[in-house]
């Protein structure tokens, strides 16, 4: 009895009748090494939150390899990365290609032998016309001497413009950028204020000028960037718990690519003051005409006078429908209008009313199934207070995130299709036969996951604590199963979107951010480790500052 | 505020050697330092020869860590100034500008930019067409409107003083206001008007 219930022979049967040709996947859809009732989206290695703590250290990481690489000071390594917007590879292939003086010249980098003291007491400074005891001039890198009065006054003026990250040298064609110590010491003396400002803006550079790093878009601002280390078309969920696409910074979105997002987002905010559907959260019931209120995930609804009917179509499905009947219905197909006189502003109007109804039922699906997250933990629980052979019911949560995370692919597909078979951005890309073919291939696909998502939502809401042990093991196959068969189907689907539909396009690149099975990637902190160097309290302050930034 | 003990400076400095340069600059008023009145020779060998050029300046509070506003008074046909508003296409008056810099070298650039014109980054698009397409009617153009606009015969000068002391103003101080707005009669006027 204590052992546990995979362990028990039943497993070998399950296999049987499960995964006939799927020997290497594991039965919850999830790697075989996931027993925890915990849902477990990857550690992402390839994200990373940098928070205000760690924005220096993450500075340091690059700053550190590029002073080690050519042996120069701190301000000459952030000159020559802000040039090279803290791309270091980039920065090491030009060293590499053109040499030293051609990678410093072009980021204003001088490095000029020391010279020997001024001898004499005073010096002219040609700026102000004066001369200036030797003790108030500074000589620049480049070796241009001016008073530190001239000199501040130049640095406030170019702090102002918002120049900071590249403050050149006063002389005429002195393409050299200034020591940013120097600057911080004359411009403290007499505007502290403004020396702060100077240093955020170099401490955010590394976030502003750095493709790879983006602030995080949460409102109000929870003050973390995140950095990604190989592909900006990913999606990632910050350490303030959002998730976002990383390289257009809205909602995640894929398999839709971030232009065609950005037009369906716009599509439905001008369509919806004109279009009134888009406000109707109910549908009539198609016997007794009461508007009914869809109460849960699953897009089989039943009316009070007790008619079930299809959220989708609004069509009924028959008193004694079981998800069997779902899958064969199949609405989600739509029929372009082939009348003949039918005006084209309609046509694009049911069009747009056809994917957006789908998109808009799985939306509202996946938004309310998270609140059916609660309810299912407490089936859990009173499933696990009873006394009874069966253990592990880690099952349930992970088919419960297993549909989750099918729903949100499913919903966004729809205004991906919109766009890929529509005449708005692909027009001249295919022929209207080869689109046609294209369209049935990805509807298939798209509509075996419709039903397969259904059927799991369907289980899943079922009473089961209520059951005898013998149903709950009916329905656990059933999830199990339905896990790895719309895991399948998603992947398949994006599979189908890179190869068969964006990738063959020929005019137009559309990246979209790969499939992740087990959900968002939660971007990682970066550790502040022992590498962190002391640093000046300014900047430590400035990265305080920066904390209260709103976007 | 600007520096006006630079400005003074440059002033004496830029005046010392007019003989030299020909490059003059004049406050419009003793009164202020920002506003200023630059006038440069028309470069030899070149269509401008022969003309007195009499350049706006003025000077912002940042002056010199900010580059000074200059455009041409004298109207002038030019690929790179505007042959309506007298605007320049200079870099150095711009982003390439450099507190080093002084209004007696920018003038000397402006002097230059005369001398070499840059059809390829032009102000006035016009101006530019001619100079690429029609090189020898540009020439004629350029000519025509030194000659009208930037020499001022004795003659001209006669009638300006004049008139102004047909409105009512001393003779002595009507010249020494023309010549101190380098023969413009509308800034005289101004000037005089402001005592
Ligand atoms: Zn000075
Ligand atoms: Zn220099
Ligand atoms: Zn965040
Ligand atoms: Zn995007
Ligand atoms: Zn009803
Ligand atoms: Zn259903
Ligand atoms: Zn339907």
């Amino acid at each position: 009895m204590e052992e546990d219930y995979y362990m028990s022979g039943d497993s070998e049967e399950e296999e049987d009748y499960y995964s006939p040709d799927r020997d290497e996947e594991s039965l919850d859809g999830l790697e075989n090494d996931d027993t925890g009732a915990q849902w477990n989206p990857s550690k992402a290695f390839s994200s990373k939150v940098i928070t205000k703590e760690s924005l220096l250290a993450a500075q340091r990481e690059d700053l550190r390899r590029v002073m080690d690489l050519l042996s120069v000071r701190e301000h000459h390594a952030r000159t020559l990365l802000i040039h090279y917007r803290w791309d270091v590879e980039k920065l090491i292939a030009v060293y590499v290609e053109k040499g030293k003086p051609c990678l410093f010249a072009a980021a204003g980098v001088t490095v000029v032998e020391r010279l020997d003291p001024e001898s004499s007491s005073t010096l002219m400074c040609i700026i102000c016309m004066d001369d200036i005891p030797a003790e108030d001039v500074t000589k620049m890198d480049c070796g241009h001497s001016f008073c530190n009065h001239c000199w501040t006054e130049h640095f406030v003026i170019k702090i102002k413009e918002g120049q900071s990250k590249r403050i050149r040298c006063m002389a005429h064609k002195c393409n050299a950028i200034c020591d940013e110590a120097i600057i911080r010491k004359l411009v403290s003396l007499r505007h502290p204020d403004l020396a702060e400002k100077f240093d955020r803006f170099l401490l955010e550079s590394y976030i502003e000028d750095n493709k790879m790093v983006k602030w995080c878009p949460s409102v109000p601002h929870c003050g973390n960037a995140i950095r990604v280390e190989n592909d900006e078309y990913c999606e990632v969920e910050c350490s303030c718990g959002l998730q976002f696409c990383f390289s257009c910074l809205s909602e995640t979105h894929s398999p839709c690519s971030c232009l065609m997002w950005e037009l369906w987002t716009k599509k439905c905010r001008d369509e919806s003051e004109t279009v009134n559907w888009m406000t109707v959260h109910t549908k009539p019931c198609p016997k007794c005409h009461k508007p009914v209120e869809k109460n849960g995930g699953c897009n089989l609804v039943s009316c009070i006078c007790g008619q079930p009917f299809c959220w989708l179509c609004g069509g009924a499905t028959g008193r004694d429908h079981t998800w069997s009947h779902i899958a064969n219905h199949s609405c989600g197909r739509y029929k372009e209008d082939t009348e003949k006189n039918a005006e084209r502003a309609k046509r694009d109007l049911y069009r747009y009313m056809h994917y957006h109804n789908r998109y808009k039922a799985h939306t509202d699906s996946f938004k309310q199934e998270s609140r059916l997250k609660e309810t299912i933990k407490e089936k859990v629980s009173s499933l696990e207070a009873r006394d009874s052979n069966l253990r592990d019911f880690s099952w349930v949560m992970n088919g419960l995130y297993r549909l989750f995370r099918s729903r949100r692919a499913l919903s966004y597909s729809y205004p991906f299709a919109f766009y890929m078979f529509g005449d708005e951005l692909f027009k001249d890309e295919m022929t209207n036969c080869k689109r046609e073919i294209k369209q049935h291939l990805f509807e298939d696909q798209q509509q075996q996951l419709e039903s397969n998502v259904e059927k799991l939502s369907k289980f899943l809401e079922e009473p089961f604590d209520e059951y005898t042990e013998e149903q709950v093991m009916q329905i656990r196959m059933q999830v199990l199963n339905l896990s790895v068969i719309t895991d399948n189907l998603c992947k398949k689907m994006y599979e189908c979107i890179e190869n068969d539909l964006l990738g063959s396009l020929q005019f137009t690149i559309h990246p979209i951010a790969p499939y992740q099975s087990k959900g968002i990637e939660k971007a990682e902190e970066l550790s502040v480790g022992w590498t962190q160097a002391p640093y000046n309290e300014k900047c430590q302050k400035a990265a305080d500052q920066f904390k209260g930034r709103v976007i | 505020m600007v520096d006006f003990a630079r400005v003074q400076k440059e002033l004496q400095e830029c005046n010392r050697d007019f003989e030299v340069s020909g490059i003059r600059v004049v406050p419009k008023s003793e009164a202020n330092l920002a506003h200023l009145l630059g006038t440069i020779p028309g470069p030899l060998g070149t269509p401008y020869e022969g003309g007195t050029f009499k350049i706006d300046i003025n000077l912002t509070d940042g002056y010199p860590f900010e580059p000074p506003k200059m455009k041409f008074v004298t109207k002038v046909w030019h690929p790179n100034i505007s042959s309506q508003s007298g605007a320049i296409c200079l870099d150095i008056l711009k982003d390439q500008w450099s507190p080093a810099l002084t209004l007696k070298t920018a003038l000397l650039s402006i002097q230059a930019l005369l001398s070499a014109p840059e059809p390829d980054d032009p102000q006035d698009a016009v101006v530019a067409q001619q100079y690429l397409r029609e090189h020898h009617t540009f020439l004629g153009t350029a000519r025509y409107w030194t000659e009208a606009f930037a020499m001022t015969s004795s003659l001209d000068v006669e009638e300006k003083v004049k008139k102004l002391v047909e409105m009512g103003f001393p003779e002595t101080l009507v010249r020494s206001a023309l010549d101190s707005v380098g023969g413009d009669e509308n800034l005289a006027l101004e000037k005089l008007c402001s005592g």
